[in-house]
């Protein structure tokens, strides 16, 4: 059918609720029969107000704020605030709570890439991968609970270091653990790269070039599985990286296809590091002390999540609060690519690229309370504190 | 990585000769980054210079709220005065481990300037983010819609001003 002929547009709503992942986002694609022709997005559906939050809060009590921006990759949200409010305070957490760091944000990686398999396998149907890989997932999850006493929000950084050691039984599980994970991975790299009908849905779908990820400021994997060589761990490294340092991973082909490769090769690599950083783990102290009040100043705090390139903008005032804190997660860049690839696209491959770039909605939203009337549901953050504490005595 | 590969300090100064003709005053906030002011009117072009050399990308768009304040006669605590005070937008760019951030201040009463998402089409949810949240005017922006914010928000209402203190206090509830 010829548009022109026709100018009403038909538009096909896709969310609110579980548009790709289990979380919010309102997408709503203009098509022409099966194809889209437009796409755009409204995000604000799990916005809680966390930067206005951080500025009547301590930093303390920020830490464990920011920590719940995301509940896939916490450890990266606490360590870029940590790392940054040491920056302004002028201290550097010792070697060995750098490793740990590192050690965690490794975990966390092989969880969140894991999950990420199975989110994109059941998108396309392949609901025996889905279940399969977050069966294996428990592995690691099991292991971080070991490791922090949580499955997630790990809440092992404090400031001027981290707040849990690891010992040699540990040490043991972990690398029992990624021997076991690794098996399975080579597996899962044979389904994504032989499986005719899974390569059906993968292979030339969702194509973005360098030149169009650069554009668009794609970031983190999504960009990698495009040929751009970005990845602040490796250009930019904080933490225990610059002590163990980590091998950039790039596919060129640009489709979901080198999205699957790309996440998979990490998880190889992630692993390598986590035996690594057990092997040579430094000796020494877990943290120094930060002041309550810290210096005036601004600093600006960048980690590779997950899902590609986290920035913290930190402004102190130099009182115990800060003056701005201003988050910039991987999952608002990469929507931009989203909306681009989408067009031309077959709506029913539309799940899959959504998902394709790893999206993470309650990164995205954070930021205003919004308390409606009087509602006896709605807690006060002494209501919600008094409640944490009675719950745990 | 290849031989050529330049250095932090390199790059700096590489983003500095891009962007000098349009510097007002610039700042080195700690290793690795440079802060230029700029004007408004200047940021399209400069914004341009260098998206067209490929230096880096346009990592994120802060913005700041700078309100005016007065203390009240026999009082220590400080009041903010209304409608009196600055915005300032922070357009950071990386490339590698260098950071290149264009300041640019704009006052409450004319808080007002050109949008990028001519340059940098993607920029669109940043600027989105901006005009919601602390009020401003991005001349040139495709889509002004509420991205983050209920649709049912009050209008001129802007929550990460530091005069907002909460919601039921503008509705007066």
């Amino acid at each position: 059918m010829d548009n022109s002929s026709n100018p009403e547009k038909f538009i096909v709503n896709i969310g609110p609720q579980h548009p790709a992942l289990k979380e919010p986002g309102h997408f709503e694609f203009t098509v022409d029969g099966e194809i889209v022709k437009n796409a755009s997005a409204r995000l604000g559906f799990v916005h809680r107000g966390m930067e206005k939050g951080c500025e009547s809060r301590n930093y303390t009590q920020d830490l464990y704020l920011m920590e719940r921006v995301c509940g896939i990759c916490s450890h990266v949200h606490a360590m870029a605030f940590a790392l940054g409010v040491e920056k302004l305070a002028g201290v550097q957490a010792p070697p060995r709570a750098q490793a740990i760091r590192e050690l965690i944000g490794e975990l966390e990686r092989i969880h969140s890439h894991l999950l990420w398999l199975g989110v994109a396998a059941h998108e396309g149907g392949f609901d025996t991968l889905f279940m399969f890989s977050w069966r294996d997932r428990e592995t690691v999850m099991d292991l971080l609970e070991k490791l922090t006493g949580n499955r997630v929000n790990y809440s092992a950084n404090i400031l001027g270091g981290v707040k849990i050691d690891i010992n040699d039984e540990q040490k043991d599980a972990l690398l029992k653990g990624m021997d076991y994970l690794e098996e399975r991975t080579h597996h899962y790299m044979k389904v994504v790269t032989e499986d005719e009908t899974f390569l059906g849905r993968t292979r030339n779908i969702g194509l973005m070039t360098a030149d169009e990820a650069r554009r668009l400021g794609a970031v983190g994997p999504t960009a990698r599985a495009s040929g751009l060589a970005y990845d602040v761990r490796v250009d930019s490294p904080y933490a225990g990286y610059p002590d163990f340092p980590v091998k950039l991973m790039v596919e060129p082909a640009g489709d979901l296809e080198a999205r699957f490769v790309v996440r998979i090769n990490e998880l190889f690599e992630s692993y390598r590091l986590v035996r690594e950083i057990i092997e040579h783990m430094p000796t020494g102290d877990l943290a120094v002390r930060v002041p309550r009040r810290i210096p005036e100043g601004e600093t600006f705090s960048r980690v590779e999540a997950p899902r590609g390139e986290l920035v913290y903008y930190i402004k102190s005032n130099g009182t115990d609060m800060p003056e701005r804190v201003k988050v910039r997660t991987p999952s608002l860049c990469n929507w931009a690519s989203v909306l681009t690839q989408a067009v031309g696209h077959k709506l029913a491959d539309m799940p899959m690229i959504l998902a394709g770039i790893d999206p993470c909605f309650s990164c995205n939203d954070r930021m205003v309370t919004v308390n409606r009337g009087s509602n006896a549901l709605d807690w006060s953050w002494e209501d919600l504190r008094r409640y944490g504490i009675e719950y745990y005595k | 990585m290849s031989e050529t590969k330049k250095t932090t300090e390199e790059l700096i100064q590489n983003g500095r000769q891009i962007v000098q003709q349009w510097i007002v005053s610039e700042n080195t906030p700690e290793a690795g980054r440079l802060d230029v002011s700029i004007k408004p009117e200047d940021i399209k072009p400069c914004v341009k210079a260098l998206v067209e050399t490929k230096w880096g990308y346009l990592s994120a768009i802060t913005t700041l709220d700078h309100p005016e304040y007065t203390t009240a006669e026999g009082s220590t605590e400080k009041v903010i005065l209304p409608d009196k005070g600055s915005i300032e937008l922070l357009y950071h760019f990386c490339e590698s481990a260098a950071v290149l951030t264009l300041r640019v201040m704009l006052p409450y009463e004319n808080a007002k300037m050109d949008s990028i998402c001519e340059i940098i089409p993607s920029a669109t949810l940043y600027e989105r983010e901006a005009i919601e949240l602390i009020g401003v005017e991005l001349v040139g922006t495709p889509t002004v819609d509420h991205l983050l914010l209920p649709d049912d928000w009050p209008a001129n209402v802007y929550p990460l001003r530091k005069s907002f203190t909460g919601l039921d206090k503008v509705k007066g509830e």
